[in-house]
């Protein structure tokens, strides 16, 4: 399968640089794990090691698939992982509160990453038919049915990180495949009014306020909620029926801000029950890291303390006092990226940082230059994964993007999201091979 | 179509530029812009500064150093607390296991640590038993693997050798409290140190304390130890030598017997206090023990106030030694001469709208100054007083400097009380009657002093109107005590120009009071001594029967240079007559000074 052929046609320096950033992350996984006291090392750096080769094994495997194939099979693939991710999440063993691994003994895998690829594969299919259609605003419930599903079953784990990645990925994905953006600037404006009340409620009861205040008192209220919306929604109505009989354009301008609002404000009521308190209080301590400097605010401080220390040229490997002295919390996964900035300082993160956006930059560049529309869309779609991965997490631990538990593809612990990515760039590559041919 | 989605790609790929330079100057921002203020935040997490206490500067007797008599008064014994900190264990129950076993080696409540482990801050460092001896800790080391995460610090104890003794001139030291911290953390001070509560201990903390060394520690997060180093070695604090006499004050400690009162003894030519009593007393090596909440609530709840330094701290009618004042100010404003006599038929009658009398204790008949000094006469005083009036023995009790401190180089003093015309109007809505007068002739009525005050206007008489300030510091040493450091200088408080005839009269009047009057149990005694007993009313209610304070005022030798004298100050509160009462403690401390020889002529 492997063929000379095959292998000139490969797209070598998005291997090479996947290759080098893991090998990095694999440094600094040594590093985490070392103790400096007991003078050993907790061994996790093997281990990852061994995920690095399966995940070459995988990439290279979908490299010489044609990923014409996964398109064919998109439905078969999105629905065989969302039943193990449904498995997974009801019928699992919880670790630490999370119901989100699949246990084999020796080893478990997280189905949700995996279900990142299977959506998009389903999502690229899907946008390819639509491809004229997706204008209309009743074509995007599809896409978003799509990504809802597995993301209302995630958030049931409850894993709110993998979760929220895949809402910029949809919109991503619906913004490159040519969907109306007053269509999603409307849907964006009717989620964050449905947020913005909980957050406020929940901001108040925190920080200890105790006094009534009168606007707010009513948006806790369901039914208040629940009436209001449903007279501006009556509203909307009125002014689309009145506008499917006159044509008045001035009555766009009111039916549609109107059914926003009142979506939003529907939704918000959901959002209030749905999101549990820890969840509207890392928003809120990403906002405000003061409120919370035990806990996840106390992450971040170490995290920019870490970061901040290195300096320019950093402490040198081994040498950053924040991993070192275990100040820094979850050095291996989420914050691996402070490690590396703390031990290589600017110097390495920033080439660490370029690496990677090598590989994005790849990924779209790969995208523009395939002829294929589903080929171009998932190309976009598992850039953006990838992407979005990489502004969460570093976006936290320089601690301008909110705490979402994300890793850093490539660079953090773990098999399942290294898997997630390889397979990705396999996917990549298996486009970049093909995008000649068409 | 296909332009569109290119177009779209550019916004997208436009906008992961933006994000990726976003990240980037967030970066600049962190690494090289606040790099400085993460760095420091870095070191603070990761170093732990221990303090190593520096030693107290101990305190000796005036003949320490000087000859063997000398006396260590206070000391430091070493000794260790047995610490850990409980973010160091796994869980509660690792610590309660290593707790049972460290039990076997040192005897302490596991309950109590462990509720404390509860109450506290899991970093913080938690005492399991203080004051463990060297030894203690040697086994302990020992089988270290037996108890992974328990420390020990130096934790020397301070040990007042002679207890009660010298509890109200030396004071005690404790653990700095919030008022204090909050006064005194811009000089040095640190929560954790103890200070000087009283007495010398607090007057001199500063020269006595030293200065705490440091192990500089660099700790993990779990407060594990990577690496320590010595970063400052601990500065011993001054030792200081006082001009207190341990023999003349145990000797005036054990005089006063159960007695509530207080005995003050200064060498007028320099104003070294040579004893400084106080009674009841304290044990302040009890005071200091960690486990001491009852018995300080217990002191502090006393009636009979043992805390109260009665030498400075409280202030007392001055009763018949205050004749010395008023003989003083009748003979400084010239109203009367030394041979002046006046009679005595056992009151007193002052005429006017209602004629009232003023009784003596006896019938003196005719007598000069001498005399009525001698035999502490009222009826001679309730004439003399009348006859100068109350304004110039205001003036005089004023430049005597009994309404003044005497500026003592320790702490609490008050200032005693000479009323005046005024005072009495607005206090009592009255003007000052010539009963006033006639009380205050004879120290009673308003008056109030303090013993050291009183002794202090003695000392000024017998050094012939040279005050100096009373003090306890002689010399400070260094740590090692072969360098002389500091020697304070006698200060002069006040002079007093008094003329001749008047110091003479009041030498020979008070020499009287122990050839023939109250203070006459003095007067086998080998050198010349000279008195004035008091016997003082109080308007307080009465107290065990008795109604009357009891003092004592005299100083030796009676003719001799100014700068052998040493006047001896005895105040016996509720110890009736003077005569009783205070003199014979007086003659105690009189023996054990000749005994000392502070009278041989060189």
């Amino acid at each position: 399968m492997l063929g000379r052929d095959s292998i000139s046609r490969m797209d070598l320096s998005l291997i090479a640089a996947v290759i080098v950033v893991v090998a990095f992350g694999i440094l600094m996984i040594y590093s985490a794990g070392f103790d400096p006291i007991d003078k050993i090392n907790s061994g996790l750096y093997k281990k990852q090691i061994l995920w690095f080769i399966i995940g070459m094994v995988f990439l290279l495997f979908l490299s010489v698939i044609n990923y014409k194939q996964l398109g064919d099979y998109a439905l078969y693939i999105y629905g065989a992982m969302f039943l193990v991710l449904v498995v997974t999440t009801f019928f699992g063993r919880p670790i630490r509160g999370t119901s989100a691994w699949l246990s084999f003994g020796i080893f478990s895998i997280q189905p949700s990453e995996f279900m990142k690829l299977a959506s998009v594969i389903l999502l690229a299919k899907y946008l390819e038919l639509k491809e004229r259609d997706i204008s209309k605003f009743r074509e995007l419930l599809i896409p978003f049915l799509i990504i809802f599903i597995p993301v209302l079953v995630i958030l049931k784990q409850p894993d709110f990180g993998t979760a929220c990645i895949f809402i910029p990925v949809l919109f991503t994905m619906l913004f490159v495949a040519g969907a109306d953006v007053s269509h999603l600037v409307a849907i964006i404006s009717a989620a964050s009014i449905a947020l913005i009340f909980p957050m406020i409620i929940t901001y108040r009861e925190w920080a200890g306020y105790t006094g009534s205040n009168f606007l707010l008192d009513l948006f806790v209220n369901k039914d208040v909620l629940f009436t209001v919306s449903g007279i501006i929604l009556a509203i909307a109505a009125a002014a689309f029926t009145a506008h499917y009989f006159f044509k008045k354009p001035f009555l766009r301008r009111i039916y549609i801000p109107a059914s926003v609002f009142s979506m939003g404000l529907m939704l918000s009521v959901v959002i209030q029950k749905l999101f549990k308190v820890y969840q509207k209080k890392r928003i809120l301590v990403f906002l405000n890291p003061d409120l919370d400097p035990h806990g996840s605010g106390y992450n971040i401080i170490q995290s920019k303390v870490a970061i901040g220390s290195g300096g320019i040229a950093g402490k040198g490997f081994l040498q950053g006092t924040q991993s070192q002295l275990g100040f820094l919390p979850e050095k291996t996964t989420d914050f691996v990226f402070s490690v590396v900035a703390e031990e290589f300082g600017l110097i390495g993160s920033v080439i660490l940082l370029g690496l990677l956006a090598f590989i994005i930059f790849r990924g779209l560049q790969i995208a523009l230059s395939t002829k294929d529309k589903f080929g171009a869309l998932l190309a976009t779609g598992i850039t953006s994964i990838v992407f979005f991965h990489i502004l969460i997490n570093i976006g936290m631990v320089i601690g301008i993007m909110p705490v979402t538990g994300l890793p850093l593809c490539f660079v953090s612990y773990g098999g399942s999201n290294l898997f997630m990515a390889m397979m990705g760039m396999g996917i990549l590559n298996s486009i970049s091979m093909n995008r000649s041919m068409y | 179509m296909l332009e569109a989605f290119r177009k779209r790609m550019f916004v997208f790929g436009g906008s992961v530029a933006l994000v990726f330079l976003i990240l980037f100057i967030q970066l600049v921002n962190l690494q090289v812009v606040h790099r400085e203020e993460y760095t420091f935040k870095a070191k603070m997490n990761m170093e732990n500064y221990i303090p190593i206490p520096a030693p107290r500067g101990e305190i000796y007797d005036r003949y320490y150093n000087i000859d063997n008599s000398g006396k260590v008064l206070v000391s430091n014994r070493p000794s260790f607390n047995l610490t850990l900190v409980p973010e160091s264990f796994e869980n509660k129950k690792e610590i309660r296991d290593v707790l049972v076993k460290l039990s076997g080696f040192v005897k302490f409540d596991i309950e109590e640590v462990m509720s404390e482990i509860k109450k506290g801050n899991p970093w913080e460092r938690v005492i399991i038993k203080d004051d463990v001896s060297f030894e203690t800790v040697t086994k302990v080391a020992s089988h270290r693997y037996l108890f992974p995460n328990i420390n020990w610090e130096d934790a020397p104890v301070r040990v007042y050798n002679y207890g009660d003794i010298f509890a109200h001139a030396i004071g005690y030291i404790g653990s700095i409290n919030k008022s204090e911290y909050k006064k005194l953390k811009d000089s040095g001070y640190k929560y954790y140190q103890s200070l000087g509560k009283s007495g010398i201990e607090k007057q001199y903390d500063k020269l006595l304390r030293g200065e705490d060394g440091q192990i500089r520690r660099i700790v993990d997060v779990k407060n594990r130890t990577e690496g320590e180093e010595v970063g400052k070695d601990p500065l011993s604090g001054n030792n200081l030598r006082l001009t207190l006499d341990f023999d003349v004050q145990k000797a005036a400690f054990d005089a006063l017997g159960n007695n509530r009162g207080t005995v003050v003894v200064i060498k007028p030519s320099t104003g070294e206090i040579l004893t400084m009593v106080s009674k009841p007393s304290y044990d302040p090596n009890l005071i200091i023990s960690r486990d001491n909440d009852e018995l300080l609530e217990q002191l502090y709840n006393d009636k009979l106030k043992p805390f109260l330094n009665r030498s400075i701290q409280s202030k007392y009618p001055p009763a018949s030694t205050f004749k010395l004042v008023t003989s003083i100010a009748a003979l400084e404003t010239e109203k009367t001469h030394p041979s002046k006599r006046y009679t005595c038929t056992g009151k007193y009658t002052l005429k006017g709208f209602k004629d009232h009398d003023f009784f003596c204790f006896r019938v003196h008949g005719s007598l000069d100054l001498y005399e009525a000094i001698g035999k502490s006469c009222s009826s001679y005083f309730y004439q003399l007083g009348y006859k100068v009036g109350p304004t110039s023995i205001m003036k005089y009790a004023s430049y005597l400097g009994l309404e003044e401190k005497t500026n003592v180089d320790i702490p609490g003093e008050i200032q005693g009380f000479v009323p005046s015309k005024k005072w009495k109007l607005k206090t009592f809505g009255q003007p000052w009657f010539d009963g006033d007068t006639i009380n205050m002739s004879i120290g009673q009525g308003f008056l109030a002093v303090t013993p050291i005050g009183m002794a202090n206007m003695l000392c000024g008489i017998v050094n012939n109107g040279i005050v100096y300030k009373p003090h306890l510091l002689k010399e400070v040493y260094s740590p090692d005590n072969k360098k002389l450091v500091y020697t304070p200088e006698k200060q002069k408080l006040r002079e007093i120009p008094l003329s001749p005839i008047t110091l003479d009269t009041i030498k020979k009047g008070m020499r009287k009071s122990v050839t023939m009057g109250s203070s006459g149990r003095l007067s086998y005694l080998k050198v010349p001594i000279c008195g004035k007993t008091g016997t003082a009313q109080t308007r307080s209610k009465r107290q065990e029967n008795k109604s009357q304070h009891a003092w004592f005022l005299g100083y030796a030798p009676f003719e001799g240079s100014a700068d052998q004298a040493v006047v001896v100050a005895v105040f016996i509160e509720y110890g009736e007559w003077g005569a009783v009462a205070a003199v014979p403690v007086a003659e105690k401390i009189f023996a054990k000074l000749i005994e000392k020889n502070y009278f041989k002529k060189d």
